[in-house]
């Protein structure tokens, strides 16, 4: 089923549909659409007009084939096909992205516990005349926490996207149409299916075009296929698959040179580009890990909550309280368990690591991203402008029957050759002078390297090669002015240029490039040091070896030769190249020379590190798969040494067959093989291979890769800058999109952003990901520790009836203030052990928040923090009069606000309100030594197995934590005034002391649990409390 | 104005010496010292009001019993071990042994429960009794009493014994539950008396420590500081 003819049938309405009528389809019937809609989307691209004749073509789409579209048909097939531009993603309105930062995740579990308040805020209300407001203050601070939190993050994303924004391009394009025997320039959606279009060199084609006729047409389909050579263009029908057929140019992709005329066959969103753009906004996204981390994580916490609020609200009714004040209870200590700080914590942590990333050229579009990168275990790597440095590139010449190296190195350092050759010297001129490159003006001041070109990718190389290493090739050509020139085409497969020659002979050179076995035939003899030979045999032979190894390396091949034309043909001969009139044959051969698309300097270096972090990296490119397997083996993605099958078979001279499959590490996978493949055989491939090429390979085939490595369990990150390369993009677990050179669908559909475009910043990123996971650990494991002196005090209230040792307030001043800068500056501790040299995380056993880490910070670091906080709390109600033992029990008279004569443990007498100055007393001491053990705490939390002393102190953020914490502590107790509006009094100095020997044992007991860690690795205490 | 501002700061400065250590009230960062707070009994169920009628002897019962029970370590023959200390001084020990003064109870007068034992709530005229907490080692200066005051002076009039409300300083100090066995704190009766010619027999009674400079009587936290209110109403 071609793509015009099924557009025939479609109407205008159901083309477009307009909103508004439609309003509410049933939901599952159209998520079933969208489905299977995306299902046929992955399907190939099936299209049959290249396969047309110029008179079907014509009769197809009723145009004329040189006067075009009427004016008014043209009008009218605009109105019926919509305009020719492609339908934008839905984009999520910006309201409905707050909301989903104020009820995603983690702030519906802050959200419950504000609700839970209220409710129980409620029922004291009702039930109580003058109830104590906590439950309602801790409800609003709750919500006040998530709304901050939320605004905070919303605003963090919103300062990506106007990144994104900034490299939209506002520029309308305008393309050159025939409509009723007239040219015209129309604006690029004006186009209509049927137009007849004229393209020309710098042109962005309007449309999928079928050509009906071309002169030197050359497109770039990078952005499409990936292939960074151009590609010539024709009229003639050359290949099945209409993307690598010569007579369909497609929309969005450049001219580079030449022109050519086509008819529009598909506009907007039935183009090739535009359904893989409906392809990628059609694709449903999954969860990130860190989001998947959170939820187990809430989960967690929710339970525990459960666990000690049921068990208390039973507890509490068997030692006879009511109803109402056991759910009362209950409420009460399930939102004690809610961490009120975690959250800000984790997204200030993640926020440090973006703008950290950002500086080292990783921009993140998703905060939650930040960490996907650490988990990554496969990245899926395109191989233009990525991994290479998207510039072809002088790589190998051979002339006097030597192969010498170029310098491919972005800084040109290094490397020389025999230059003192004639040899070279002729080749260079021959490269300099038949070659229709030349550089743009005005960049005098730019290294040769960097400076643009016209013409394409090989010539610009060999021009930029000769200016480097030779001379000027602006003053050589000036010397010797081209005559006249037969430009290369894909049948002659070579190019000519005549020349005067540069000495005062008045005569003519001829010099000749092209493939290599083109050439050949041209040449009877050879030039050897300067001399010239007959060609023989030997020759030959050596021009085949040097050949097929320089064509081996993935590389693009040239010949090169000349001929001192005769003086017959002196000056002011009249050339003529559509009828040759002058000698070509017998021509002297001088050396070839090899291009590539060198890899970037850093690659190998970052691919050999994401081996040794246990992360498998797959190059998928639609290239060739000789140049992948070149670039593979030139960055190490296979490695030196490994062999594919087809070499295994080549070296030991059997067939492909009967090699041993379970000796291949190595495979390069043809897109065409991968066509017929079902997705056993996919698996089977990427589950017995470590080193992965793909080449050829569609759009369509990358996202089938992608979904092929998670369906093997694997995180998977994503490299591309093309349009096709945004399903893939979109799909995995981690896009990462080309800043410089990417398209904008590419970046919208990405999660992060290369800014250098560089494949070795995904390693930078891939460390600082895996570093935010242990920090968060870290910070996580401080932050819940002390939870534990949190809940207590109300549990010892319900159950032993004292008196509350530690209040709404001064737990909120915990979580929400001192907790906080300690906790954050967790995120800047330093690596432990070098963590590229493990393995990637296992999602589904290696989680953020274990029972482990609950364990100890629960069950064992928040005892000792209870312990030393209740320890305080009596030594200051006995320094008061009431004795430990008389404290049981006396709750009720306690907190009795008519009994104003209660006594203590010495006869003496208290009102209720000198009672309650006592208990805020203690709160306030509590409050204080729960900040002492959390010095402890943090210092115990800075390493997981290593010990304090090994790590060192050297995280300042940490220092300067630990002194904000203090002096925020001691300003909340002494400041005047503070009595009143927090109700938290002055401490004797003497009563900070109280938690000191706790803060010293939390300290001598992790470290002598680490010690234990690291001395019995694998051990029980490792298993049971390495978290 | 970086004069003002100096000025400003040097002020902020003083309040927070004045806070770490306040000469005139020797408090320590903040930390006030002890007062007393005042008690009324009967103890009240609910707030500190007092409702009853003198023609039902079952409405004030409740109160009567809980004067009697109050007052049972201040009958004579409860006291008998106690020592008679001299007017006027405080009782100042050094131990090992620490002696408790009498409260004769006669001293509460029409209040004591001798002559008449329903203390005044079968007359229309209830008596309450105030009390000061006891704190350990407080040492009242000047010469502490109790005056209580109706809020509507038409309605009622109050009679305090011992007279004026006088609390003697020999009971100062007090040196705590176990060493100084069968301390009795003093205390303060309030009689109130409706006007014959008032309709309306309720009113709000105000007594507050008085005429002591270390004891305060005025805390905008503490209503029981140094004061008690509380309130009767008398039904027909």
């Amino acid at each position: 089923m071609g793509f015009g003819g099924k557009k025939g049938t479609v109407s205008p309405s159901e083309r477009n549909p307009s909103p508004r009528p439609k309003r509410r389809p049933k939901p599952i019937q159209k998520r079933k659409l969208k489905r299977k809609n995306v299902e046929e989307l992955k399907q190939e691209v099936v299209l049959d007009d290249h396969r047309l004749t110029l008179e079907q073509l014509s009769a197809k789409y009723s145009v004329d084939l040189s006067r075009g579209h009427t004016p008014e048909r043209a009008k009218g097939l605009l109105i019926q096909n919509g305009p020719n531009v492609l339908t934008p993603p839905p984009t999520t309105p910006e309201w409905v992205k707050f909301c989903k930062q104020l009820f995603g995740g983690f702030s519906l579990l802050l959200w419950t516990g504000a609700i839970l308040c209220f409710v129980a805020y409620g029922i004291q209300l009702y039930f109580n005349e003058d109830p104590s407001k906590d439950n309602l203050y801790l409800g609003i601070v709750l919500a006040a926490v998530v709304i901050i939190t939320g605004c905070f993050s919303y605003y963090q994303e919103a300062k990506s996207s106007k990144i994104m924004e900034s490299f939209k391009n506002m520029v309308p394009q305008r393309a050159l149409v025939i409509r009723g025997g007239e040219k015209m320039q129309i604006l690029v959606k004006d186009v209509v299916l049927g137009d007849l279009v004229e393209v020309k060199g710098g042109d962005r084609i309007p449309a999928d075009l079928r050509l009906i006729s071309s002169q030197g047409c050359k497109v770039d389909n990078s952005s499409l296929t990936g292939e960074s050579e151009p590609q010539s263009r024709s009229p003639d029908f050359t290949h099945e698959n209409p993307l690598e057929t010569r007579n369909i140019c497609f929309f969005s992709t450049n001219c580079v040179e030449g022109t050519a005329r086509g008819i529009v066959i598909a506009t907007g969103d039935s183009t090739v580009m535009g359904r893989i753009a409906s392809l990628t906004s059609g694709l449903a996204v999954g969860q990130t890990p860190i989001a998947a981390e959170i939820e187990h994580f809430i989960r967690l916490i929710t339970m525990m909550a459960l666990f000690f609020g049921v068990t208390f609200f039973g507890l509490s009714l068997i030692l006879g309280y009511g109803w109402l004040e056991a759910v009362i209870f209950l409420i009460g200590i399930i939102v004690a368990n809610v961490p009120e700080g975690l959250l800000a914590t984790v997204t200030v942590c993640l926020t440090l690591t973006a703008k950290r990333m950002a500086r080292k050229n990783c921009l993140v579009k998703n905060l939650e991203a930040v960490e996907t990168l650490g988990s990554t275990s496969t990245i899926c790597s395109d191989k233009t402008g990525t991994l290479t440095q998207n510039r072809m590139t002088v790589a190998h010449l051979w002339f006097d029957k030597t192969v010498y190296e170029a310098d491919t190195s972005e800084e040109q350092i290094g490397k020389t050759f025999a230059k003192g050759s004639d040899t070279w010297s002729v080749l260079a001129r021959i490269a300099g002078l038949c070659n229709r490159a030349d550089f743009k003006t005005n960049q005098e001041h730019l290294p040769i390297a960097k400076r643009s070109t016209t013409g394409d990718a090989s010539e610009s190389a060999l021009l930029k090669f000769i200016e480097q290493t030779y001379s000027s090739v602006t003053e050589m050509r000036e010397k010797s002015p081209k005559v006249a020139e037969i430009p290369f085409n894909s049948t002659n497969k070579y190019q000519v240029s005549i020349h005067l020659r540069e000495d005062s002979s008045q005569t003519h050179v001829l010099m000749m490039k092209g493939a290599p076995e083109r050439i050949l035939e041209f040449c009877s003899t050879f030039l050897l040091n300067g001399q010239e030979y007959p060609m023989d045999e030997e020759m030959a032979a050596a021009f085949q070896n040097a050949y097929l190894e320089l064509g081996g390396l993935g590389e693009r091949v040239l010949g090169f030769c000349f001929l001192n034309l005769p003086s017959m043909y002196a000056k002011g001969f009249p050339f003529n190249t559509d009828e040759i009139n002058f000698s070509m044959d017998h021509l002297c051969f001088v050396g070839l020379i090899s291009m590539i698309d060198p890899p970037r300097a850093a690659v190998p270096d970052a691919v050999s590190k994401c081996r040794s972090a246990g992360i498998k990296v797959i190059m998928v490119t639609g290239d060739h798969p000789i140049t992948a397997k070149a670039i593979a083996k030139g960055v190490g993605i296979i490695s030196e040494g490994s062999e594919t099958a087809e070499d295994i078979a080549a070296r030991l001279r059997i067939p492909v067959t009967q090699v041993d499959t379970r000796a291949v590490k190595a495979i390069v996978v043809h897109g065409s093989e991968l066509k017929d493949m079902n997705s056993q055989q996919l698996d089977h491939i990427l589950k017995n291979h470590t080193e992965i090429v793909f080449a050829r390979t569609s759009p369509q085939q990358k996202l089938i890769i992608v979904e092929g490595c998670q369906r093997l369990g694997a995180i998977v990150a994503v490299t591309g800058d093309g349009v096709n390369d945004s399903p893939a993009l979109k799909k995995a677990d981690i896009g990462i999109a080309m800043g410089i050179t990417g398209s904008d669908v590419s970046k919208q559909a990405a999660d992060m952003i290369l800014l250098d475009d560089n494949f070795a910043s995904i390693v930078t990123g891939v460390e600082e990901g895996r570093l935010i996971f242990d920090n968060l650990k870290k910070s996580i494991a401080y932050t819940l520790t002390s939870n534990i002196p949190e809940i207590t005090p109300f549990l010892m209230f319900v159950v032993l009836s004292i008196p509350l040792p530690l209040g709404t307030v001064t737990i909120l001043c915990i979580d929400l203030g001192t907790d906080m800068v300690p906790a954050i500056s967790l995120a800047y501790e330093s690596a432990e052990s070098d963590i590229m040299k493990r393995l990637p995380r296992n999602p589904k056993t290696e989680n953020l928040v274990n029972n482990r880490l609950i364990g100890m910070a629960y069950g064992q670091i928040g005892m000792i923090q209870a312990l030393a906080g209740f320890f305080t709390y009596f030594v200051i109600l006995a320094e008061n009069g009431f004795k430990p033992f008389d404290l049981l029990g006396i709750r009720l008279d306690w907190d009795d606000r008519f009994l104003n004569d209660l006594e203590d443990s010495y006869g003496q007498q208290w009102t209720y309100e000198q009672r309650k100055v006592v208990e805020f007393t203690c709160h306030t001491a509590f409050f204080i030594s729960i900040v002492v053990v959390q010095w402890a705490d943090l210092i115990i939390c800075k390493t997981r197995r290593n010990s304090v002393f090994q790590q060192g102190m050297k995280n300042k953020v940490l220092i300067f934590g630990i002194l904000e914490e203090t002096f925020l502590a001691a300003l909340l107790s002494y400041t005047p005034g503070m009595d009143l509006a927090l109700r938290m009094y002055p401490l004797r100095i003497a009563w900070w002391f109280c938690a000191v020997p706790y803060s010293i044992l939390i300290f001598i007991y992790d470290e002598i649990r680490k010690l234990i860690i690291r001395q019995r690795p694998g051990g029980w205490l490792e298993r049971e409390t390495y978290y | 104005m970086t004069k003002k501002e100096k000025k400003s700061f040097n002020q902020s400065l003083a309040e927070w010496k004045r806070f770490i250590y306040n000469p005139t009230s020797g408090e320590f960062l903040g930390r006030t010292a002890k007062s007393w707070g005042l008690m009324v009994f009967p103890k009240p169920l609910s707030a500190l009001e007092y409702t009853f009628s003198a023609s039902d002897p079952s409405s004030y019962r409740g109160y009567i019993e809980d004067l009697r029970k109050f007052l049972k370590p201040y009958t004579l023959e409860e006291q008998k071990n106690l020592t008679v200390c001299p007017d006027g001084i405080l009782s100042e020990q050094k131990g090992p042994v620490y002696v408790a003064c009498q409260f004769p109870i006669f001293l509460l007068q029409a209040c004591s429960g001798m002559s008449d034992p329903d203390f005044g709530y079968s007359q229309g005229s209830p008596c309450v009794l105030v009390k000061m907490n006891r704190i350990i080692g407080l040492k009242p200066e000047g010469t502490p009493r109790i005056e209580c005051i109706p809020k509507d002076e038409n309605v009622a009039s109050i009679s305090t014994y011992p007279n004026n409300g006088i609390i003697d300083l020999k009971y100062f100090p007090y040196y705590g539950k176990k060493l100084h066995v069968g301390y009795l704190q003093p205390l303060v009766a309030a009689q109130v008396i409706f006007s014959a010619n008032s309709t309306k027999k309720e009113v709000t009674v105000e007594c507050k420590i008085d005429g002591s400079p270390n004891l305060k009587n005025q805390d905008d936290r503490d209503k029981f500081l140094g004061r008690v209110a509380f309130k009767i109403i008398a039904r027909a």
